[in-house]
């Protein structure tokens, strides 16, 4: 997945792909923040080592692992691997704006697509 | 005997009148005296939620989280062990054994850190468990690089902070580690020595959001518990009672108190007992040694003389002899002479010329007088020699010369000697060297410590727990 662009997901867009790319995302995101180990705990509870839900339930759970604070962390961290995987701009990041895991989400699924 | 006692704190482990340890109050020890020293009040309420109890082995580290497992987790604890099985820790800790099958007990000594994290995150996810001891945790983060524990404990701190779970951390790691700039309380426990002897003492480094009146207090592990020792506590003298005599012990005089006739073994009569002092021991502990004896003389139909420590209030040694043995007798068979009061001396010109060998005079004339009182005709001659030093400064070898002559007399009848002298009294060690036994006291972190040195003894924790004129001896171990 290293160095994938928007154009060559473009090429091969669907579903499948933006599956594949958010879950990279979240283990790349979670490595950062809660390292291997912690990645991996929290995943094995959540029963998400192989398949990982849509984001919104993905958000669900981590909240109640983590609450508000600690999921905005996590969910930030995905998202800055996902769009760094991407090579987008981090607009989406700015921590002037509220931030929305699934608006997130949903913008880069869009873009995936297009 | 009794303490002042705080509000709602309870006796620590005491070595009782007959014996035995008594009222360790263990299960309310856990409730109280920790949680208030270690503001573990705030633990259980939030501001302190994570903590790391560190220490070298064999420091107590695991006995002490296990109490605060027991007082913060009430029945809602998990112990997290990666070093120990639960049957070797019952046996090695058997009296948290009750703690410990109270609470679950998780076994990961084979396990790796993911699968630790997610024993963390299994319990703290439902929120059913309150308190979770994790020991030792520095056992599985030695397996992971230096990012990646930095990462799993921020991981843990995160998931405690949103649970509203406590963790507490051991650690064989004395130096600083990333927990220890993660965690809001830090718990150290050394073993240290204090004149040839081990001490226990515990060091709150840190302990956000919480008061911290003192920093190190000395704790001892007797019968396996978690005991600590806040400062030395004026004993209530309001609560004096009736004395009960203490007979002979196998022809040796009774000290008038349990504790010390069990550390000394009573006194052998023609003896010379020297208790030296540290400038810091509070005058009351001293007072503890010095009356018993006294009390106990008189109460067996015997005679005493004192010659008070230097700012002894004579008043009050009056009225708590009066309260226990009775006027009559304190009058009768009591002489307390003050060798800086001028009353106490014979004439007003007395205090200005009188030497060594005059006091030793007149209390030779007192113990001739006493001794016809005294029911065997033994006389307890207890005696500050700091008293003496600071009235015969200029003096100091003849007041050696008649204190030699005292003691050597003593030796050939059957009357007893107990002095007092100062750590750095300048006649100490040729005094010491003519003493029968030998005992020292001394303070550190606030709490007073004896042991004897004449004869060798283990180190005791000096309090005032039943009767405020006896002391309770708590030995460290």
């Amino acid at each position: 997945m290293q160095g994938w662009s928007l154009n060559s997901l473009s090429a091969t867009s669907g579903t499948d792909d933006f599956a594949t790319t958010f879950a990279n995302a979240v283990h790349g995101g979670l490595d950062k923040v809660l390292g291997q180990s912690g990645r991996a705990a929290v995943l094995t509870h959540m029963k998400m080592t192989s398949n990982l839900p849509d984001p919104a339930e993905f958000h669900k759970k981590l909240l109640t692992l983590f609450g508000k604070e600690g999921t905005l962390s996590l969910e930030r961290a995905i998202v800055k691997d996902l769009v760094t995987r991407l090579k987008w701009a981090l607009d989406l990041l700015s921590i002037d704006g509220s931030f929305d895991f699934n608006t997130a989400m949903l913008k880069i699924k869009k873009g995936m697509k297009a | 005997m009794t303490t002042r006692e705080s509000p709602g704190l309870k006796p620590l482990v005491q070595v009782d009148s007959q014996g035995g340890i008594a009222g360790s109050g263990a299960d309310d020890l856990a409730e109280t005296r920790i949680a208030a020293v270690l503001g573990l009040k705030q633990f259980t309420q939030r501001p302190v939620r994570t903590l790391l109890v560190k220490g070298l082995a064999g420091t107590g580290k695991t006995t002490i989280a296990l109490e605060i497992l027991k007082a913060a987790g009430k029945g809602k604890g998990a112990y997290i062990s990666s070093r120990v099985p639960k049957e070797l820790l019952e046996m090695q800790i058997p009296a948290m054994q009750k703690t410990l099958q109270n609470q679950e007990f998780y076994d990961i000594r084979l396990e790796d850190a993911t699968t630790a994290l997610d024993f963390v995150i299994q319990l703290t996810g439902p929120k059913k468990v309150r308190t979770i001891v994790f020991d030792s945790w520095d056992g599985l983060a030695k397996e992971l690089d230096h990012k990646e524990r930095l990462r799993a404990e921020k991981t843990m701190m995160a998931l405690a902070n949103n649970s509203g779970a406590q963790l507490v951390f051991v650690s064989e790691e004395p130096g600083a580690t990333t927990i220890d700039y993660l965690v809001d309380g830090i718990l150290e426990l050394v073993r240290v020595e204090e004149q040839d002897r081990a001490v226990r003492e515990f060091i709150i480094h840190k302990l956000r959001g919480t008061k911290i009146p003192q920093h190190k207090y000395l704790f001892t592990l007797l019968e396996g518990k978690f005991t600590f020792f806040g400062p030395y506590a004026i004993p209530d003298y309001s609560k004096v009672d009736k004395f009960v005599r203490r007979p002979d012990i196998d022809g040796s005089y009774s000290f008038g108190s349990g504790a010390l006739d069990r550390l000394f073994g009573g006194i052998i009569p023609g003896s010379t007992l020297a208790i030296e002092y540290d400038e810091n021991v509070p005058y009351p502990a001293l007072r503890t040694i010095e009356l018993p004896p006294i009390i106990n003389f008189l109460s067996m139909g015997r005679s005493a003389i004192l010659l008070p420590l230097p700012g002894a209030n004579d008043e009050r040694t009056n009225s708590i002899l009066t309260k226990t043995v009775g006027k009559s007798v304190v009058s009768d068979r009591l002489r307390i002479l003050n060798v800086v009061r001028t009353s106490d001396l014979e004439t007003t010109e007395m205090l200005k010329n009188v030497t060594p060998n005059e006091i030793h005079e007149m209390v030779t004339r007192e113990t001739t007088r006493l001794r016809e009182k005294s029911k065997d005709k033994s006389v307890l001659l207890v005696k500050s020699v700091s008293a003496l030093e600071n009235l015969f400064a200029s003096d100091l070898d003849s007041l050696l010369e008649v204190t030699s002559q005292e003691i050597i007399t003593l030796a050939q009848s059957h009357d007893a000697h107990i002095l007092f002298l100062a750590k750095d009294s300048p006649i100490r060690s040729r005094i010491l060297s003519m003493s029968s036994s030998y005992a020292k006291l001394f303070v550190r972190d606030g709490t007073v410590l004896m042991f004897g040195v004449k004869p060798h003894t283990g180190i005791y924790v000096l309090q005032h727990l039943e009767d405020p004129t006896s002391p309770s001896l708590t030995q460290m171990v």
